[in-house]
């Protein structure tokens, strides 16, 4: 099992590695070595589904406790678990140190736009946060903000799942169908965040007609791809950039250099361009990790919908659902702190 | 039984065609596919394919002392008639000698000829080259740059200036073998290690027990290793990991010493020396001395605290298989000559840029499944030493190893995840182009800098405190006492891990990141021996309050001591950043490092095989050639790694694949006697490499007729000598009341050192389990 | 599971609603538009109360028999989150203008 676990890992890495570099040939192998990690993930949830489920009353279950002090009686998972969270808390520390790095270091693109500092034509390395994007009207903000809700929602589905699952005194039924619905909307609440966050970076979503004047007339929210907020972007050009643009949307701000320097007519050009990697990097990488973290809360919430479906989750075992409700309260957390940070701010 | 049988059979053979079916390059010996050779460059210029370097004169093939008129050239890039500066060149020539016909070229010395300043408006110069009279074929490298004579622009006038280079291979008068390339030397060690592994294995499982030395027999065997989650199997697959990997480690520094010990040596090319220099670290550290801590913690840890496994079994398999695999990762493309070549701090822009070899993705790949695995190893053990511990003992009865294991794995799983996201920004920049670390656009490598050394700083601890827990406990049951000051040795263990975190920046001083930081991290340096002086100092009064025994364990303690110390006092050079300045890259640093982590770690895990080999496989290892291998390791030892000191403080440069000594002052080059020290230290080297293989030979025989041990051989007064040797397999089982069955320690009082007799017979009786059920819950 | 009433109702119920409420006074704030400092300290200001509220009744470590010794688990990286932060986060050579006085390094005492 664990051998299978660890085949998969590797045939991950070799593969998506030079599936990378070499093209589409080496793409089924990325699809190899994802159903080996499969198959290593179904070989222990049918370990794990033998405690509980059809009813093996003679396999009773237990839950190990703790010992030693200070830890007394508390679960032992329960321990690992937070042990574990301790290790994630340094992980998103370390990317939000390399925001922070970055965005306090390289100068802001509005700030550079405004000092009148650049020339048409060449590339200024500057910082734009992708709050500059989301946060400019209400429709862009509108997936980030219902992700937002999403999860504290969500949050609030597991612990209610959690609850009906410990509950002492109800019909097993109920139970049963109770804890499945709420891990349920758990689930798809977690996959709608997902699906926006894709909406938000590639797909964009079109208005429909009577919401048009708001948008300044425009039929779409456009993705943060087709800004061109990529994490290649070495020659982004955006119409808040764009004096003409300005001048003829009015949104020239009076007091810069920059509008001084168009007075005089000394300005020096119509368009800046920047160069964005480092913005788009981080912002990218870092809600992606959060992302991926919580399609892997999917993986686990799929696994225990199901059981939960077939009635394996009783009083007894009931704190599987407490260890992954910790985790997904930790995703949610991180949400909390990513939210202002990367896409208000 | 039966059905496992046609399982394993598919898993092999799903294994097999998985790794048929991964692309590979083409390895040694019919052609390096692709090697990328990009050198050194010429005055910080890029390079370029349009610049075309070309040697003119070259005959097919050389005749002894004949001397031939060479004309290097170039063609292309931005070099024109009337720029101010056309180019230059550096020819270099591995055998023979040359020498230069004008005043547009110099000598550097018999082997390397430049360009002059009168020389630089130019694009074709002559040379004259005599032929040697040995047979060895001769290596040309021309290193050319094409300038565009903006003598004021930036970069000193070398912006917008390409080079290119052409080598050229002559061979002479009679065919000769070719020198050996290091990298079938290398794969070929390997390879023979691991066949003699894996017989030495089988032999030892079947002299065990001839009559059942058949397959049926041994497919279950060899699943119950794959697939078991005991922590003492596990335990003893990473301890055979590691110590396969540090035998590998062992056989590239060989390698690295053979390149050094002349002056000029061409053993190995700069490309190569460089990635063995960075596979050598990585395996030292991540694939050897981590697994082979892990190997005694999974072990000893249970059995000190009483527990009957660790808090989470699957997740320890777990830990363990993503090593093999990693290393895997990590060793790919070093044999077709694409290995990463970055050292193994892999800094950046050189890790990023095309210039390090495409290894490199799969070395940070590697090392990422690695982040993984430390960081469930960590959790692990902070989890079972917070819960598990046996009823009654406290956090202050915990034996010295259990502390040293806890502060070293809470160090590590904190600040391990700085490492895992450093490389994953890495590989992603690598892989998908992003701009962590790309300057052009803004990206900051010192950022990888702080990232990776916020988890090196720690991780060296780590590696390191297992062994003072190791000592620790030598010392302690050596000399027939319990250790001088436990409570001070716990805390100064935490306080080394506190303050472990805010010392990193020491390693960067010269990298010139903030100077308030520099000035912070030089304080907290400083500090931060203290803890360590004062286990020391304990460890001396334990000796000197009790009455000491010399088995081969305490010689090694002793060892211990000696060199850790000398160690520790050479680091103490390091934290004024004025000394640093000196001594940073030099190898000081390559001394001062190899006696903290040799003397101190390796000399610890050996101390902790001859205490607990006894335990663990029930089989006394021989106090003779305990004794030898002590005498003999140590000895070289020494010779090995204390000359480096006076070598560093001459300027000899780490990570350089060659050197030179010179009877003038020249900058760059060494007094002559470094070449005699050079070459006592290789030689050295060898003598160390060779005794370790006493201690392999101890291994083996011991478990074929050494004698049965007891209990208790030396005398400990921990948990695990309560048990038998070897103790019982037992997997988690049913219990049939529903209770959890630990052993209790009644009367746990300050000292460990309890009456064996009760308790003895309390843990022996809860210990030895049933009937192996086979079934492995949780 | 809490044993707790937040207001007479089930403390998960409330905290939910607690939550929603300052979500919304987060984005509203964003689009309010009042300058990036005074943008920057509300989310600051709200982000905490938020990032207490999970943690305390959500992940249950305010009120139950184990929340005692959990909260200082969960608060003891602080100290290296700190030092994260000051060190990696904070030192970028070129972040002349970006920090406030009291947050740069060189200048809070050091």
């Amino acid at each position: 099992m664990s051998g299978g676990f660890a085949l998969f890992l590797f045939t991950l890495a070799a593969a998506f590695e030079w599936g990378e570099f070499m093209g589409w040939v080496n793409v089924p192998l990325i699809f190899v070595s994802l159903g080996i990690v499969g198959v290593g993930l179904l070989v222990w949830w049918r370990q794990d589904w033998s405690y509980g489920v059809d009813g093996k009353e003679s396999m009773h279950l237990w839950e190990p406790k703790s010992t030693g002090t200070p830890f007394q009686n508390i679960d032992i998972r329960k321990v690992a678990l937070w042990v574990f969270l301790m290790s994630e808390m340094m992980v998103f520390t370390s990317l939000f140190s390399t925001y922070m790095r970055y965005r306090l270091g390289i100068p802001n693109c509005k700030t550079v736009f405004n000092s009148g500092d650049w020339v048409e034509g060449t590339a200024v390395n500057c910082f734009e946060p992708a709050s500059h994007l989301i946060a400019s009207s209400w429709f862009h903000l509108a997936p980030g903000a219902i992700n937002t809700f999403a999860l504290i929602i969500s949050s609030f589905t597991i612990v209610q799942a959690l609850r009906y699952a410990k509950m002492k005194d109800i019909d097993e039924n109920v139970r049963r169908k109770k804890v499945t619905r709420y891990l349920g909307t758990t689930w798809f609440l977690a996959v709608l965040f997902l699906t926006l966050k894709m909406i938000e970076w590639f797909l964009g979503f079109p208005l429909p007609e009577f919401m048009h004047e708001f948008n300044h007339g425009d039929s779409t929210i456009k993705s943060l791809y087709a800004e061109g907020y990529l994490i290649n972007a070495d020659h982004y050009q955006h119409h808040y950039y764009d004096t003409h643009y300005l001048e003829s949307h009015g949104g020239m701000d009076q007091d810069t250099a920059l509008y001084a320097m168009m007075q005089e007519g000394t300005h020096p050009g119509g368009h800046m361009m920047a160069n964005i990697q480092v913005s788009a990097t981080t912002f990218y990488v870092t809600t992606g990790t959060h992302g991926a973290h919580v399609f892997g809360g999917i993986v686990g919430l799929t696994y225990m919908t199901l059981k939960a479906a077939r009635g394996g989750y009783t009083p007894d075992n009931a704190v599987s659902i407490e260890y992954f409700g910790l985790y997904w309260h930790f995703v949610d957390l991180v949400w909390v702190l990513v939210f202002p940070f990367f896409y208000l701010y | 039984m039966a059905g496992r049988r046609p399982k394993i059979v598919v898993l092999a053979l799903v294994a097999i065609a998985a790794m048929l079916a991964v692309p590979s390059a083409q390895s040694l010996p019919g052609g390096i596919s692709g090697v990328q050779q990009s050198g050194c460059n010429c005055h910080g210029a890029v390079p370029s394919d349009s610049v075309v370097a070309s040697i003119q004169g070259l005959p097919d093939s050389y005749n002894y002392s004949e001397s031939y008129e060479l004309t290097v050239s170039f063609q292309g890039g931005p070099s024109q008639e009337g720029n101010s500066n056309q180019g230059g060149f550096h020819l270099w020539a591995s055998d023979g000698s040359l020498s230069v016909n004008d005043a547009t070229a110099q000598l550097y010395n018999e082997n390397e000829a430049g360009h002059t300043e009168a020389g630089n408006d130019q694009t074709s110069w002559t040379l004259t080259w005599t032929a040697p009279t040995t047979d060895k074929n001769v290596e040309f490298v021309l290193h050319v740059n094409s300038v565009n004579g903006n003598e004021d622009g930036a970069g000193g006038g070398s912006s917008g200036d390409m080079w290119s280079k052409v080598a050229v291979s002559l061979s002479g008068p009679i065919e000769v073998l070719e020198a050996a390339d290091p990298f079938v030397v290398l794969g070929v060690l390997i390879i023979v290690s691991a066949t003699l592994l894996a017989i030495t294995l089988a032999y030892v499982f079947y002299r065990k027990d001839p009559d059942a030395f058949d397959w049926d027999n041994f497919a279950p065997w060899l699943a119950d290793w794959l697939t078991s989650t005991d922590h003492k199997k596990i335990g003893t697959l990473y301890f055979v990991a590691g110590l396969f990997f540090l035998g590998v480690g062992g056989i590239m520094a060989m390698i690295i010493r053979i390149q050094l010990a002349v002056p000029g040596n061409d053993f190995l090319t700069q490309e190569q020396y460089n990635q063995f220099f960075t596979l050598h670290g990585t395996t030292m550290i991540f694939l050897a001395a981590m697994p082979m801590i892990n190997g005694f913690a999974n072990w000893m840890i249970p059995l000190q605290l009483g527990a009957k496994d660790l808090a989470l079994p699957r997740i320890n398999a777990m830990s363990f298989w993503l090593q093999p695999f990693a290393a895997l990762l990590i060793f790919t493309g070093v044999f077709s000559g694409h290995g990463a070549d970055t050292g193994w701090t892999g800094y950046a822009p050189y890790v990023v840029s095309e210039g390090a070899h495409h290894g490199t993705t799969m070395w940070a790949a590697g090392q990422i499944l690695l982040v993984a695995s430390s960081t469930l190893t960590g959790i692990n053990f902070l989890t079972t030493m917070a819960v598990m511990r046996a009823p009654g003992m406290g956090w202050m009865q915990m034996p010295l190893f259990s502390w040293s294991i806890l502060v070293a794995n809470v160090m590590l799983f904190l600040s391990i995840p700085a490492f895992g996201v450093g490389l994953i920004q890495v590989y992603l920049d690598r892989v998908v182009g992003t701009a962590f670390y790309d300057i052009a656009a803004g990206g900051d490598p010192l950022l990888w800098s702080h990232l990776f050394w916020y988890f090196g700083h720690p991780e060296v601890y780590v590696v390191v405190v297992p062994s003072f827990g190791i000592i620790s406990e030598v010392i302690a049951t050596s000399s027939r006492r319990s250790v001088f000051g436990y409570r001070s040795m716990v805390y100064a263990m935490a306080g080394i891990g506190i303050v472990a975190f805010i010392v990193y920046g020491h390693h960067m001083f010269t990298s010139g990141m903030s100077p308030t930081l520099r000035f912070v991290t030089m304080l907290t340096t400083m500090l931060v021996a203290v803890p360590t002086g004062i286990k020391v100092f304990n460890w001396l009064m334990t000796m000197h309050g009790g009455s000491l025994v010399y088995r081969t364990h305490t010689l090694w303690a002793l060892g211990f001591l000696v060199t850790f110390t000398l160690g520790g006092i050479s680091g103490m050079f390091f934290p004024s950043i004025a000394m640093d300045t000196h001594l940073h890259e030099s190898y000081f640093v390559v001394a001062h490092f190899h006696y903290v982590l040799v003397g101190g770690t390796v000399f610890g895990f050996f101390a902790g095989i001859y205490y607990w080999w006894p335990k663990a496989t029930g089989k006394m290892l021989s106090e003779k050639l305990g004794v030898l291998h002590f005498l003999t390791a140590f000895i070289s030892y020494n010779a090995l790694f204390w000359p480096m000191h006076r070598l560093g403080v001459w300027g000899m440069t780490r990570r350089h694949h060659t050197y030179f000594v010179t009877t003038e002052e020249a900058l760059g080059s060494l007094p002559m006697e470094a070449a005699g020290w050079n070459m006592f230290i290789t030689v050295s080297g060898f003598l160390f490499f060779f005794s370790n293989f006493i201690l392999v030979f101890n291994m083996i025989s011991s478990s074929i007729r050494g004698e049965n041990a007891p209990d208790d051989p030396w005398g400990g007064w921990s948990f695990e000598w309560m048990t038998s040797s070897p103790p019982p397999a037992h997997t988690l089982y049913k219990l049939d009341d529903g209770t959890w069955g630990i052993p209790t320690l009644k009367d746990a009082n300050e000292h460990i050192a309890n009456e064996p007799g009760i308790i003895g017979r309390w843990f022996q009786r809860l210990l030895v389990s049933d009937e192996d059920t086979g079934e492995v819950a949780h | 599971m809490a044993h707790y009433k937040i207001l007479g109702q089930d403390p998960y119920w409330m905290n939910f609603i607690g939550l929603m409420v300052l979500t919304v006074i987060e984005v509203a704030a964003v689009g309010i538009e009042l300058g990036t400092t005074i943008t920057l300290a509300i989310l600051t200001v709200i982000a905490i109360p938020k990032f207490f509220m999970i943690a305390a009744i959500f992940m249950h470590l305010y009120g139950d028999e184990d929340s005692g010794i959990l909260t200082l688990t969960a608060l003891f990286p602080a100290f290296f989150i700190i030092i994260m932060v000051l060190f990696v986060g904070l030192t970028h050579p070129d972040a002349a203008t970006g920090l406030p006085d009291w947050c740069r390094p060189g200048n809070y005492g050091l």
